[in-house]
């Protein structure tokens, strides 16, 4: 368990961030677990949407937790009800739509809803790195 | 049309009904038709035209097929007839001055066969031979042949909504190749490697499954050949297949199937009519989720298959409707109206019958009954 880690308190491991995952996949979990490690961030996994509402309200999560990538088709409450609360709750926290749909009027209506990227399965590890990257960028910014 | 009956049991048609008998069958319809005495028809030939005859005849339930004939037993209408539980006659005589006949169908093609008909036929029996009977037989052909590009292009339609499902099926085994390949390029721990690669493989096969199953589904058979269908199977088949269609998201599934369940038939044609009544299911419960029962049992009156849900029900002022063609309560575009049509006529076809039982807010539940297969394993 390395959920509660963090640069900001772990003196003796520094973080690049946090970053929670959501999918009801435990494959995909796993390789976006490895994708984001190999660049030092933290990742925090839920299976859907209503354990990612309960993560991300968890103790220091609330402050620490930098970047949400969600899918959108999974049980109990699903990623388009999840964003919602994250729009709403935390705002500072930027989202990234990982799907295994393309579908553009679901992107359109995500990127409205201010989703900073919607990223279609398989994406390359170097993408999704830099997408996490620039949405750190977009929390810090939104930091000053 | 109107039909009537005289004392003897025969059946005639009048030109134009007397207008109350008109306005009451208007309304009742169906009932007026099942309590009216059958059509009794013999068919002589069993060639092409018997069988198409066959095929389509012995869905209607106001027809009686008493028998049919062939000089020759090797004939395909002979097999069908037998099949169909319909009574082989081996001598034309014997069919044709058969007692009660309302009409001696040639298809024989034969033209002394017709003057044999009328020297034999009892007087009140009408005969239905010549060009009249090939234009008829041939209309019959041309009505199956509608109903199997029916029967397609309705589970075409359907397909269309497992493009959700298939993306999302293909896409993550998809990312996990893809994760784990980018890993492997600089993975030095030798133990890692290996069960990465294996992991590689399973996502590989589990991909390619997809392909098989939908393909498999979206075949168009041309030939209607029957066999024993196991239902369980075919029922765990369709499950497979409808979660391409609808999310499972939320929905427990329980299995009550009773071993040896068998019907007779055509085991595509069933598999098409179970993924309609399981997609129906799920889509019933698309809110909050719920509970899809599937039951299969044997009893002395024959098999049942039931599949339930806990979803919306359907209001009691539509079940009279949910069978007919085009009736649909979803918005343009999303249903073709054509899903339990055909549950119907794939049921009907087997022989079955389908029922339906459903409260509104509570959930449905679909009964389809085969007559029981006499060599069926136990």
């Amino acid at each position: 368990m390395n959920e509660f880690t963090s640069g900001f308190f772990m003196g003796d491991k520094e973080t690049n961030g946090r970053v929670l995952v959501v999918d009801d996949e435990a494959d995909i979990r796993k390789v976006v677990r490895m994708t984001l490690q190999k660049a030092g961030y933290d990742v925090l996994e839920a299976e859907n949407g209503e354990k990612a509402i309960e993560t991300i309200n968890a103790g220091e999560n609330r402050l620490l937790l930098d970047v949400v990538i969600c899918d959108i088709r999974m049980p109990k409450i699903n990623g388009v009800e999840a964003i919602a609360y994250f729009r709403s709750n935390y705002p500072r926290v930027p989202v990234i739509v990982l799907t295994g749909f393309p579908d553009t009027e679901m992107a359109t209506s995500m990127l409205r809803q201010g989703v900073v990227d919607y990223l279609v399965k398989p994406v390359e590890g170097e993408k999704l790195r830099e997408a996490v990257s620039r949405a750190m960028e977009q929390r810090e910014l939104a930091h000053l | 049309m109107a039909l009537v009956h005289d004392t003897m049991g025969r059946t005639s048609q009048l030109a134009s009904p007397p207008p109350e008998v008109n306005a009451v069958q208007h309304l009742t319809d169906r009932v007026v038709v099942s309590k009216i005495a059958p059509t009794k028809v013999a068919i002589l030939g069993a060639g092409r035209g018997g069988s198409a005859l066959l095929d389509l005849l012995h869905q209607i339930p106001s027809i009686e097929i008493v028998g049919i004939t062939d000089r020759d037993l090797r004939a395909p209408g002979i097999q069908r007839a037998k099949d169909l539980g319909i009574p082989v006659v081996a001598q034309a005589e014997e069919l044709v001055s058969h007692d009660g006949i309302n009409l001696i169908m040639d298809v024989t093609g034969d033209p002394s066969m017709e003057r044999f008909v009328h020297a034999n036929k009892r007087p009140e029996a009408e005969v239905l031979s010549g060009p009249a009977s090939r234009v008829l037989w041939e209309l019959a052909q041309h009505e199956a042949k509608l109903q199997a590009e029916l029967f397609h292009a309705e589970k075409l339609a359907g397909i269309g909504s497992f493009a959700t499902g298939i993306a999302h099926d293909i896409n993550n085994p998809l990312q996990l190749i893809m994760g784990l390949a980018e890993n492997l390029a600089d993975e030095k721990d030798l133990d890692t490697i290996h069960e990465q690669a294996r992991e590689i493989i399973g996502a590989v096969r589990r991909t390619s499954a997809i392909c098989r199953d939908l393909t498999q589904y979206a075949r168009r058979k041309s030939d209607s050949g029957e066999t024993m269908v196991y239902l369980n199977g075919r029922l765990d088949e369709a499950l497979k297949i409808a979660r391409y269609a609808v999310s499972f998201h939320d929905i427990t599934v329980l299995k009550e199937y009773q071993q040896g369940a068998v019907a007779k038939g055509n085991a595509d044609e069933l598999l098409h009519a179970f993924v309609n009544l399981i997609t129906n299911a799920v889509h019933a419960m698309d809110h909050g989720g719920g509970m899809l029962t599937l039951a299969t049992a044997i009893s002395d009156g024959g098999v049942t298959v039931q599949i339930t849900d806990t979803g919306c029900g359907i209001p009691k002022e539509m079940l009279g409707q949910i069978y007919e063609p085009f009736f649909t309560t979803k918005e343009p575009g999303k249903g073709t109206g054509l899903g339990l049509y055909n549950v119907k006529t794939i049921v009907t076809k087997m022989h079955g019958k389908i029922a339906v039982k459903s409260r509104v807010d509570h959930g449905t539940t679909f009964t389809i009954t085969f007559p029981p297969v006499p060599e069926a394993p136990s």
